[in-house]
């Protein structure tokens, strides 16, 4: 049994549409709920980078906040470092906090623009009140900055975020987490926005840290290609429920569920001769609304391998394929067996 | 926060404001505005004008409506300056049967092209006195002007008026000079005393005024019948002139350059507390409407509404119906009313940054709500609350004026709306006495500017978005 | 066959109070009918600079210092605004902005913002531009109802659609893209590179395909050109930049490496360290030398030409000068 950090047990967590005086009035007790995650179940052990796969829409953002505690699910279970953290109060959330950190997708915007790099580090002290001289929270800072590879050090303390590229806010961004030396950090696609010579940079930069500290990553992101880089395991998810959960190269060398294959097959390769081509997507259209899931498997309107028990019977539960590799599709063999015949003819 | 912290802070917010040339002269005519305040004793011409703006007395020496001083650059004929003479050659001399003559004369050096509208003597005396006023021309006429026998003074103020006194005496110089003819069409009534004084004595003179300029010598003499319990003391001479002073007076011929100086303090504190505070609450309220939401923000916004659509005016009779009006009172009924004018931006705008990355970001790092509010969304509506607070100064300023008109204003001080409303009820601008709206007006408006100066480049540096564009 | 494009020199710098920014620093190239040529770079190397001139609009501060834009043989810099916007913007070439999509005006309909579009460059009575539009609509594969919606109602990929069926209208020759698939997850851009392809096939469009992602690049341009400090470091043709030999400036040849491959297992990524240099005052020599790990002597001496390697091929690296 492997040490596990985090263990996510039937999270769920459904909105309440926004609605005016009126319309709950005229609308009465029919309200639609936004089902941004319906059932989710996983572990992620100490010391992993656990992948978080989905498209916009796919809830993977939400379970990220889940995680954060910064909102509350509608129900299901949290255990952080064996103790329940589903509910906590205002004390016990604090110390989690300082134990779980996050790194934002937008470095341009998770940080106060009106706040200097020293004071964007400094937050987090004063905020749990590292009590220290001034002298202790600068080598604090210091520190942080040159395991982030911000040096000299001083120099960019004094600087505003505006002055910074991309990638240098998103190190002071990951600099800002470990300044309080967490065990877990949720990077919700920090290197998103950043451009794509210094995306491999700062992925890297997180890998060194991970290493060095033994933190624990879940990284969220939508983006296959730096997940098989980055990520020990994935975990794949489609409107609000993980569709496959395996080893990162065992889910990209042999993707079970249909999502998973068509998210493999949209990533481009750099790679010539595929101009001319038109793509053949093994999926239809575009994500349906988390308000308004289809009923059977919740794939099935973009699946094009979909049958009628697909449509009709009960949503299948997660699967077991192979070492610790999970899928939820029924037809998960068949399809398989259709694809290779396919490509072999 | 220590006070190194502090310290290291202020330095660096200042070397950053000194670059903002528009902050500098704000912060500029702040310090020149406090300065003024500290050393208002020493910069006032009327002394008195705090406790005794609305007393006739005090300013009957004066002539009313008289343009500023200065305006004698721009004219060909020249005005004589409403001075006071204190400096007199004070001569005593025993008379018989114990007697004692106390004589003091000034020099007055008349150098105007018109005559001054009056001289008038001013003298503290004690017992039984008999006074008597005589003027030395430069061309050699002394003419005794008037007398006066005072009894049973106790320390009171003498004052003697030539141009009421003296008339009679002038009448009779005039006599010397002009024809039974020309005279007949002039009465003792009619002619004005400092005419003929300050006059060039020749035929016709009745007729036409040529200045006959040098130094006049005014003889004040005061006869001490019982020199052991009587006295004077404290002589001075007032030459009322048509013009006066810094920036002229006012048609209750009081000096408006006093007035004004007097009321900056008033202006200050009004326009300071009021914008401050209601600012100050306007903002927060926002914040937390929109911050917190829900239930709360609906009452909250219940409450906004309520206030913002309560008529002022009603509220303010009934209030000053109930307590005497003072300033501080007036204060607090502006804030009250006046709060509410940022809220609706500032709870859009607070909606707003509340959806921020970095407000998530200080949630996840364990950051309560009060340091989201304060660190997070208060400096960033900091320039806005500047902004917002420069606007209602003068309107805060304009607003207490409105309130004296009322009757409902504070009556022992001096206000720049006072003057300003005092001018309009005067029908200033139909009389063209333009140095008693331009001045109270400009200054309101140049108050205004500083905080707005202050405020915009307080926004530059807190906002360093800003700078690189 | 004639060039549809052709861009001599162009020189476009933005004059800035700190001096002026050489955005474009003397870029030649021709783009043939049906051809798409893609420009990559990293973020501030000129890519979107270069893209917004050939459309004779650069953005201010920026102006033309040199150089020629010949559309159609006709060279367009000294043409009078009127003229460029009645007879060459969005008639000739069209523009997919950076970020459109995200700047659709949420109070007005997607058929309103179209129409204006629509209206702007071209005179249409109301009906017309109405069934123009669903008829444009129902190319790039939305239905006419959305000529009814507010932006905020469609997703990432349907307003991209909509956009480019904006570009389209007015039947232009060449359409240039930038960054159209950038914050759309995968699979949505996907079915937006297929959807490229295939009105590249029905209207025999030609494409300026603007993104900072190589893999993309590979998928849809028949040239490349790479980008780097205002300047074109190395053109050539899809197989030659991705095929087996692989590309001819160590710029380009980083890139690539930085470019995460989903079906290659690697141990560490590459990167360039260093940021593109400030191109008010360009470095000495190359302007790539200073991150370059096989610069020598002369790279930082000498700027080096933009030379033709092998039929087609061009590359500006000492490297591959013989002698």
């Amino acid at each position: 049994m492997a040490d596990i950090i985090l263990s996510i047990k039937n999270l769920k967590k459904y909105f309440e549409p926004h609605q005016s005086f009126a319309q709950s009035i005229i609308g009465g007790g029919q309200k639609k709920l936004i089902k941004a995650v319906d059932d989710i179940s996983f572990d992620i052990r100490r010391g992993e980078i656990f992948g978080l796969i989905g498209e916009s829409g796919s809830g993977k953002t939400t379970t990220g906040k889940l995680v954060m505690k910064l909102i509350e699910p509608t129900s299901g279970q949290m255990i952080f470092n064996g103790e329940d953290v589903t509910r906590l109060d205002k004390e016990k959330l604090k110390e989690y906090r300082r134990k779980v950190q996050m790194i934002f997708q937008d470095p341009y915007a998770s940080m106060n623009p009106r706040f200097k790099i020293k004071d964007v580090l400094e937050e987090p002290l004063i905020i749990h009140k590292v009590k220290a001289t001034i002298e202790e929270r600068t080598k604090m800072i210091v520190k942080a900055l040159e395991e982030v590879k911000l040096t000299p050090a001083e120099e960019y303390m004094g600087r505003w975020p505006h002055m910074l590229s991309g990638g240098q806010r998103q190190r002071v961004a990951t600099a800002r987490t470990l300044i309080l030396n967490p065990l877990m950090l949720v990077a919700d696609e920090p290197v998103s926005m950043i451009d794509l010579s210094t995306r491999a940079e700062i992925l890297y930069m997180m890998k060194e840290v991970q290493k060095e500290l033994g933190l624990t990553y879940l990284y969220i992101t939508h983006d296959l290609s730096t997940a098989r880089y980055f990520t020990d395991r994935i975990a794949v998810m489609y409107l609000g429920r993980i569709v496959e959960i395996g080893r990162a190269d065992d889910i990209i060398d042999n993707p079970l569920h249909p999502y998973t294959q068509a998210l493999i097959e949209a990533v481009p390769e750099p790679e010539s001769g595929k101009v001319n081509i038109i793509k053949e997507l093994p999926i239809y259209g575009e994500i349906p609304s988390p308000a308004n899931i289809p009923r059977g498997c919740r794939f099935h309107t973009r699946c094009p391998y979909a049958t009628d028990a697909c449509k009709t019977e009960p949503e299948p539960e997660l699967m077991l394929d192979g070492e610790e590799h999970y899928h939820a599709c029924r037809r998960a063999y068949e399809i398989k067996a259709e694809r290779s015949a396919k490509a072999a003819g | 926060m220590t006070f190194g912290d502090i310290k290291y802070r202020l330095n660096e917010f200042w070397s950053e404001f000194r670059k903002e040339r528009s902050g500098l002269i704000g912060l500029g005519i702040l310090i020149i505005a406090l300065l003024i305040v500290i050393f208002e004793p020493l910069i006032l011409p009327w002394k008195d004008v705090n406790t005794k703006w609305r007393s006739i007395d005090y300013w009957q020496d004066n002539s009313a409506n008289a343009p500023p001083a200065w305006t004698n650059a721009f004219t060909k004929l020249k005005a004589p300056v409403t001075m006071r003479l204190e400096d007199a050659k004070k001569e005593e001399t025993e008379l018989d049967g114990g007697i004692k003559l106390v004589t003091y004369t000034f020099d007055y050096h008349y150098t105007a092209d018109k005559a001054p509208l009056d001289v008038i003597l001013h003298i503290t005396g004690h017992g039984d006195i008999p006074f008597q006023v005589a003027i030395e021309r430069p061309d050699g006429e002394t003419i005794d002007l008037a007398q006066r026998f005072e009894q049973g003074l106790s320390g009171q103020d003498i004052r003697l008026s030539i141009d009421n006194d003296g008339r009679e005496a002038a009448f009779t110089f005039v006599k010397n000079y002009e024809s039974q003819e020309a005279l007949e069409q002039f009465s003792g009534k009619s002619l004005r005393t400092a005419d003929v004084l300050f006059n060039i004595a020749q035929p016709g003179m009745a007729k036409e005024f040529k200045p006959l300029k040098g130094t006049y010598k005014l003889i004040a003499k005061a006869m001490l019948l019982d020199p052991e319990n009587s006295s004077v003391e404290e002589p001075y001479i007032v030459v009322t002139g048509s013009v006066s002073g810094i920036l002229g007076t006012d048609d209750s011929k009081r000096d408006l350059f006093s007035g004004l100086i007097a009321g900056l303090k008033w202006a200050l504190l009004i326009g300071f507390l009021t914008s401050a505070i209601s600012v100050l609450i306007g903002v927060m309220y926002g914040i937390i409407s929109a911050y917190f939401g829900g239930a709360v923000d609906s009452v909250m916004q219940f409450v906004y509404q309520i206030v913002n659509s309560m008529p002022v005016l009603p509220v303010l009779i009934v209030i000053s119906a109930i307590f005497k009006p003072n300033i501080y009172m007036l204060i607090l009924v502006m804030v009250l009313f006046f709060w509410t004018g940022s809220v609706m931006t500032v709870r859009s705008m607070a909606l707003q940054i509340k959806e921020e990355t970095y407000i998530e970001a200080a949630k996840a790092l364990g950051a309560k709500k009060s340091r989201i509010i304060f660190k997070h969304m208060v400096p960033i509506l900091i320039p806005y609350s500047f902004a917002s607070m420069a606007l209602s100064v003068p309107s805060a300023i304009v607003y207490e004026s409105s309130v004296s008109l009322l009757g409902l204003g504070d009556a022992t001080i001096v206000t720049w709306g006072q003057i300003l409303h005092d001018a309009m009820q005067g029908a200033a601008i139909l009389k063209g006495i333009w140095w008693w709206i331009l001045p109270p007006g400009l200054l309101i408006a140049i108050m205004g500017m500083t905080f707005a100066f202050l405020g915009f480049s307080m926004d530059k540096i807190l906002h360093p978005k800003l700078k690189t564009r | 066959m004639n060039s549809l494009l052709k861009v001599e020199n162009l020189e476009m710098y933005y004059f800035t109070s700190k001096g002026a920014v050489r955005a474009i620093d003397n870029i030649s190239f021709e783009l043939m009918p049906g051809e798409t040529i893609g420009l990559v770079g990293e973020s501030g190397c000129g890519k979107t600079s270069l893209g917004t001139s050939i459309l004779r609009m650069p953005t201010p501060p920026g102006r033309y210092v040199g150089g020629k834009i010949f559309v159609d043989g006709l060279d367009v810099i000294p043409l009078p605004e009127k003229e460029v916007r009645k007879n060459i913007r969005w008639q000739k070439i069209s523009m997919v902005f950076q970020g459109a999509m995200n700047c659709l005006t949420p109070v007005y309909t997607i058929g309103h913002q179209m129409m204006e579009t629509l209206n702007e460059h071209a005179d249409m009575s109301r009906a017309d531009a109405d069934s123009l539009i669903k008829e444009y609509l129902g190319y790039v594969g939305l239905p006419p109802e959305i000529m009814g919606r507010y932006p905020h109602e469609l997703s990432g990929g349907m307003k991209q659609r909509a956009v480019i069926a904006t570009a389209l209208f007015l039947k232009p020759e060449i359409v240039i893209l930038d960054e159209p698939t950038t914050a759309l997850d995968v699979i949505v851009q996907a079915q937006i590179i297929n959807l490229l392809k295939k009105l590249k096939k029905q209207f025999n469009l030609s494409f300026m395909f603007i993104t900072h992602d190589l893999a993309l690049e590979a998928e849809v341009s028949d040239r490349i050109c790479v980008m780097y400090a205002g300047k074109i470091v190395e053109f050539g043709t899809n197989e030659q930049i991705y095929g087996r030999q692989g590309p001819a400036h160590p710029y380009t040849e980083r890139l690539l490496a930085a470019t995460p491959r989903l079906f290659k297992k690697v141990e560490k990524l590459h990167f360039i360290p260093g940021t593109p240099p400030d191109l008010i005052a360009p470095p000495k020599g190359c302007r790539f030398s200073p991150r370059c790990n096989k610069a020598f002597g002369r790279c930082f001496e000498e700027e080096p030409p933009l030379i033709e390697i092998e039929p087609g091929h061009m590359a500006a690296c000492w490297l591959h000068h013989r002698g």
